[in-house]
């Protein structure tokens, strides 16, 4: 680890100042090479979309009137407090955040290391099948999803009253509704379970030699070794899946569409920011709702990423 | 200084769209959506593609550019269009509904009318009038009007025994005993028990019936919306005259009918769990053969029908309280505002709708908004369709609903919205309190009219 | 120093005697933990796909067979009489159960015809037919896969998604390898707020950013192409380059330094050093870009309203989706095709994944 420590290092009184300085600005130059695809591409597709809408949020753009568009101040920021569908579709986003990050970080977790275990036969396929489920096409799996958990005729339900159990109404129960939409995502976890595989895989094996000698149990293993060689990828996961929480979409807008039924619980904030733009024709009010959303995300997103840097073990830095 | 940046950023907008390329010497495109209402499914493509095809054969200073999009992503992909700066020139067919979502986007074609010399008086004036909106013009010409009836399956009446509806609007219904009574809905219910049986063979209105195990059903409104439900038992609106929200007491009572029909002691109505699964035609379950009778509209007929039913036929609207109310569903074809060619977009909308008018109200199942041309259209009509039964249809046009239950409300798409929430929850909530929920949806109406004063 | 539990790791160490019968102990051990591994996966396999069941059964149904609501696709047994066909049904009468076919029902008397003795005419039965059991075979409907076929127009459709799946692939794995090498090894200063930048662009939700979008590639007269659905791609997006960027800082730096040590540059250090070590995610994010694109929905809709020619799968399949008029088993007929390139795709990518097990060079 020691050799790392030259070529970074900065401090007065190194007898090859001059040398690391420009070594420095060279290496500095090169990342800024590296990174020019992500910033021109940034500015030419994502910056002034961006800055589009959030112009758009300070007017009243009305999508089937674009000509009529007039700057409005910042009535739309205050009408945001007045509106009684944005805190309870906020709440509903964060009502199904709670359930849905932990389960859906841990389980993709526990599978990965089931997959990864040497012993386990037929390796290919099986990992195979549990990505499967990620490759079937939205509209398809909404129907699935929508045939198999109805109430009347759905197999879960059918196959569970067989034998004497009542589920709840997935599809039309407030509260049953969040867990119907669970199910659903984790149907997605096939994404997860790869990223997990392949961080695993990059653990040392000569770590797990050594743990093996000193004859340390398995759990013990897992905790100490596997856990923080692969934290970063399970960092990665815990943000992706909060920023995708925050953005819930595509299942409930399957199902339900923008109504918010049953009883406004699939009203998920993403879905009210489509309702307003699209339905409602009101980009500029949809707007606002966007950006106040990115704020948020943005924050959280934020806090994740100065708590990890207690959490997160990077191989190639000092501890 | 924030308007400076906004002052920018549209100019920078505009700058970039202004780059659209525009060519003179080519032929005029007009581009044609369809989508809205409908037109989209498989069968009815191929002729839309052909009358487009020979227009395009026969001209050279213009060309017609047909788009299909399916019903759900329309209004979706629509909106993007306009809003940025590529919509389509002409939209069509589409309802009062669809034209609500972009009330504001059509042309006016008043401008249009007098410099091409069009005759108006060939219309019924009523029928234009409906297309007219204060401060902004007539939007669209009378094209095709859908009038509905009840549309059942004669083998499951003939299964049960019972005599099929009226055929005549006011007639009295027979009943198998042979008394006369009156064709309203409390006749329907009486008669959709009976058509309501489950998997032994016993009717809703036997004390062996098991309704956890129903097989097939007496009626279903299915498509309705809350509104449309509502009108069922007389027309209104939740606007009231002072533009306050209500809920019409007809409407009230059709709830009321409704929720009981499928929840009640001897139901006779499929529940919307029930109408979504695949077995029972995922929202479309006429088309199973499961369901003995239907509110129809002529559209209904070239469209959704599917293989199954073999033996289905047209009767008349029930009364309620004396009054029958057979409601309307009205399209047309609509140029946008935004369009660059609005002579030739107009000279497109009259070969669509008047040259090819009558091959295409075939092909969308739609009657003639004109009363001349009617008896053309039911000759075509009843070779494809010889059941049904045409004065029938035709005297529908007598009862059509006024105000229309797709008229507009203040904040139409957050209005229809809630509105599509409680059609959902009473016809799928077994133990509701029908007159909170009613109260609720005033209120929450009441919120979102008011919303939309202030804007 | 612990004590050697007997959990479930079997592999002797090293320095142990080893004995034949100690071997074999420790094989079979491992077998039947494999056993037993195998065995809960594929419980759990069981559960986590019977939705696939749903699918499967579905897409070989016929109408008729869906809304008869039976389970399997199986089709009633029927029998012609005077030109229509009828169902065959289990009669149950004195002489025990007849099978014939049910002509006129009625509510508690139906007629039925013998398929044995139809010149008999038509008998009347009493009782209620409902509850009798149609006379029914399994019936699967492999058409429905050539009617999908062809009327998405699936080899031309398939053709277009591979298209644009393959080249977003290209695209996408060039350039977040390089951003994410930039992000990772490299001082750049502020580049933790570069990072949260690239982070936020995909926070906001898309339907906002998508009317400016649609009308820059508008603008650029790129409606009715590919070029909407592709370029972009090959400017690096979020997903990867995070992901790519989490790889390389687990990476251990000392290769990078045995290498520039020896003279290369941070591009040939980029191609000799990090790659080879990255197989595995590398595979990740190809596949994982080509599912997205063989998925994506809208934004191909929106650009390709009036190119139909060029139209991915994931649009095609959208007409058995319309409002009024779904055609559940054509829909799932369809998703069925559209399943399998990505699947060979993956069974392929599989054997990279374990050829790239990380060896680290580095033995001290």
């Amino acid at each position: 680890m020691t050799a790392t420590a030259k070529s970074n290092d900065l401090r007065v009184g190194n007898t090859s100042t001059t040398k690391n300085y420009d070594l420095r600005r060279r290496r500095i130059l090169w990342g800024w090479l590296f990174l020019s695809p992500w910033i021109v591409g940034f500015f030419l597709f994502y910056f002034i979309p961006m800055i589009s809408s959030l112009v758009f949020s300070f007017t009243n753009f009305d999508l089937s009137r674009p000509n009529e568009i007039e700057f409005v101040g910042l009535r739309n920021w205050g009408s945001l407090f007045a509106d009684p569908n944005v805190g309870a579709s906020l709440l509903n986003t964060l009502k199904y955040g709670l359930v849905a990050l932990p389960l859906s970080v841990i389980i993709p977790i526990l599978i990965a290391t089931l997959l990864n275990d040497k012993r386990l036969w037929g390796k290919q396929l099986v990992r195979t099948l549990f990505y499967l489920p990620f490759m079937v096409p939205t509209v398809a799996s909404a129907f699935i999803w929508a045939g198999y958990l109805n109430p009347e005729t759905g197999w879960l339900n059918r196959f569970f009253s067989t034998i004497g159990i009542t589920l709840p109404n997935w599809m039309y129960d407030p509260q049953a509704i969040y867990f119907g939409l669970f199910f659903i995502s984790l149907w997605g976890i096939g994404n997860s379970i790869l990223i997990m595989i392949a961080g695993m895989q990059t653990v040392p094996s000569e770590l797990y030699e050594a743990a093996r000698v000193d004859g340390a149990p398995p759990l013990t293993i897992f905790r100490r070794i596997t856990l923080p060689m692969i934290s970063p990828v399970i960092f990665y996961n815990v943000v992706l899946t909060t920023i995708a929480l925050f953005r819930f979409f595509d299942a409930p807008f399957m199902l339900k569409g923008s109504t918010g039924n049953p009883a406004g619980s699939t009203l998920f904030y993403n879905i009210y920011v489509y309702r307003v733009a699209f339905p409602q024709q009101s980009m500029g009010y949809g707007s606002t709702l966007a950006w106040l959303l990115f704020v948020i995300a943005l924050i959280v997103t934020i806090a994740i990423f100065l708590v990890a840097r207690r959490f997160v073990y990077y191989a190639n830095e000092e501890n | 200084m924030l308007r400076k940046k906004f002052g920018i950023a549209l100019i920078v907008l505009m700058a970039a769209l202004s780059v659209l390329p525009v060519s003179a010497q080519e032929p005029v495109i007009i581009r044609w959506l369809v989508g809205l209402g409908t037109g989209v499914n498989p069968p009815q493509v191929p002729p839309q593609e052909q009358i487009v095809a020979d227009f395009n054969a026969s001209r050279s200073d213009i060309q017609i550019e047909v788009q299909f999009v399916e019903t759900g992503a329309s209004i979706d992909t629509l909106s993007t269009l306009i809003a940025s700066g590529n919509a389509p020139d002409i939209v069509g067919p589409v309802g009062v509904q669809g034209s609500q979502a972009f009330a504001d986007a059509y042309l006016d074609l008043t401008p249009l009318i007098e410099s091409s010399g069009f005759d108006l008086s060939q219309y019924n004036p009523e029928a234009v009038d409906f297309y007219r909106v204060e401060g902004e013009g007539l939007l669209g010409l009378p094209y095709a009007v859908y009038p509905s009836f009840i549309g059942y399956n004669a083998d499951l009446f003939d299964e049960a025994g019972l005599n099929y509806p009226p055929d005549a609007f006011g007639a009295p219904y027979v009943m198998p005993d042979g008394t006369e009574v009156e064709w309203n809905f409390d006749t329907l219910a009486e008669i959709g028990r009976m058509l309501t049986v489950d998997a032994n063979g016993y009717a809703a209105n036997e004390p062996e019936f098991d309704p956890t195990a129903i097989v097939q059903y007496g009626y279903s409104p299915q498509f309705a919306s809350a509104q449309g439900i509502g009108t069922l038992f007389g027309a209104g609106t939740v606007v009231a005259e002072d533009g306050s929200a209500q809920i019409p007491d007809s409407w009230r009572e059709a709830f009321a009918w409704v929720h009981d029909g499928i929840f009640g002691e001897q139901p006779f109505i499929p529940s919307e769990p029930v109408t979504a699964t695949d077995e029972w035609g995922t929202g479309n379950p006429f088309s199973t053969g499961k369901i003995a009778m239907m509110n129809m509209h002529v559209w209904y007929i070239t469209c959704c029908l599917g293989e199954v039913v073999k033996n289905w036929d047209t009767g008349a609207m029930p009364t309620y309280n004396g009054t029958i109310t057979a409601k309307l569903h009205a399209d047309n074809f609509r140029i946008l505002e935004t369009t660059e060619h609005p002579e030739e977009a107009f000279e497109v909308l009259q070969y669509l709708t008047i040259e090819r008018g009558a091959e295409l109200l075939q092909v969308y199942g739609g009657m003639p908004a004109l009363a001349a041309d009617q008896p053309a259209f039911f000759d075509v009509f009843t070779e494809a369709y010889p059941n049904i039964n045409q004065e029938l249809i035709t005297d529908a046009l007598s009862y059509v609903d006024v105000p229309s239950h797709e008229g507009n409300m203040p904040n139409f798409a957050e209005s229809n919205a809630r509105l599509d929430q409680f059609s959902s929850l009473f016809r799928s909530t077994p133990d509701l309190d029908l007159d909170e929920a009613l109260a609720t949806l005033q209120s929450d109406l009441q919120a979102i009219f008011d919303r939309a004063a202030e804007s | 120093m612990a004590t050697k539990k007997n959990t479930a790791i079997a592999v002797p160490a090293p320095s142990e005697n080893t004995q034949t019968s100690t071997v074999l102990f420790h094989h079979a051990r491992r077998y039947t933990a494999g056993a037993i591994l195998t065995l809960f996966a594929l419980l759990l396999l069981l559960v986590y796909l019977s939705p696939f069941g749903y699918m499967g059964v579905t897409a070989l149904k016929s109408n008729e067979q869906i809304i008869s609501g039976s389970l399997l696709p199986a089709s009633p047994q029927q029998f012609e009489y005077q030109g229509e066909l009828y169902d065959v049904v289990n009669v149950p009468t004195e002489n025990g159960i007849q099978q014939w076919a049910l002509v006129e029902p009625g509510r508690t008397t139906s007629q039925f015809i013998d398929p044995a003795n139809p010149s008999a005419g038509l008998i009347e039965w009493e009782g209620r037919w409902r509850g009798l059991e149609r006379v029914s075979s399994l019936d699967l409907q492999w058409n429905n896969f050539a009617i999908a076929f062809e009327r998405v127009k699936f080899p031309r459709m398939l053709f277009n998604t591979a298209a644009i799946a393959v080249i977003g692939v290209v695209g996408t794995l060039i350039s977040c390898t390089l951003v994410a090498y930039g992000f990772a090894r490299f001082p750049i200063p502020g580049k933790n707020v570069l990072f949260i930048i690239l982070i936020s662009t995909i926070i906001l939700p898309r339907q906002v950013t998508l009317v400016p979008t649609y009308a820059f590639f508008a603008a650029l007269g790129w409606t009715g192409t590919w070029l909407p659905l592709l370029i972009p791609h090959f400017f690096a997006n979020a997903y990867n380059v995070f992901l790519l960027r989490q790889y390389f800082m687990t990476l251990p730096r000392e290769l990078d330094e045995a290498a520039m040590i020896d003279g290369a540059n941070p591009f040939q250090i980029l191609l000799r050093v990090i790659i080879p070590q990255a197989y595995p995610v590398l595979v990740a994010v190809g596949l994982f870009h080509f599912v997205f694109a063989w998925n994506d929905y809208f934004e191909p809709l929106l650009y390709l309203i009036n190119a139909p020619e060029l139209q991915p799968i994931s649009v095609g399949i959208q007409q058995f989706n319309d409002l009024y008029t779904r055609e559940p088993a054509l829909l799932q007929a369809t998703s069925i095709m559209a399943l399998v390139p990505p699947v060979i795709l993956f069974l392929l990518s599989q054997k990279v994944f374990m050829r790239g097990v990380v060896v680290t060079g580095v033995d001290k």
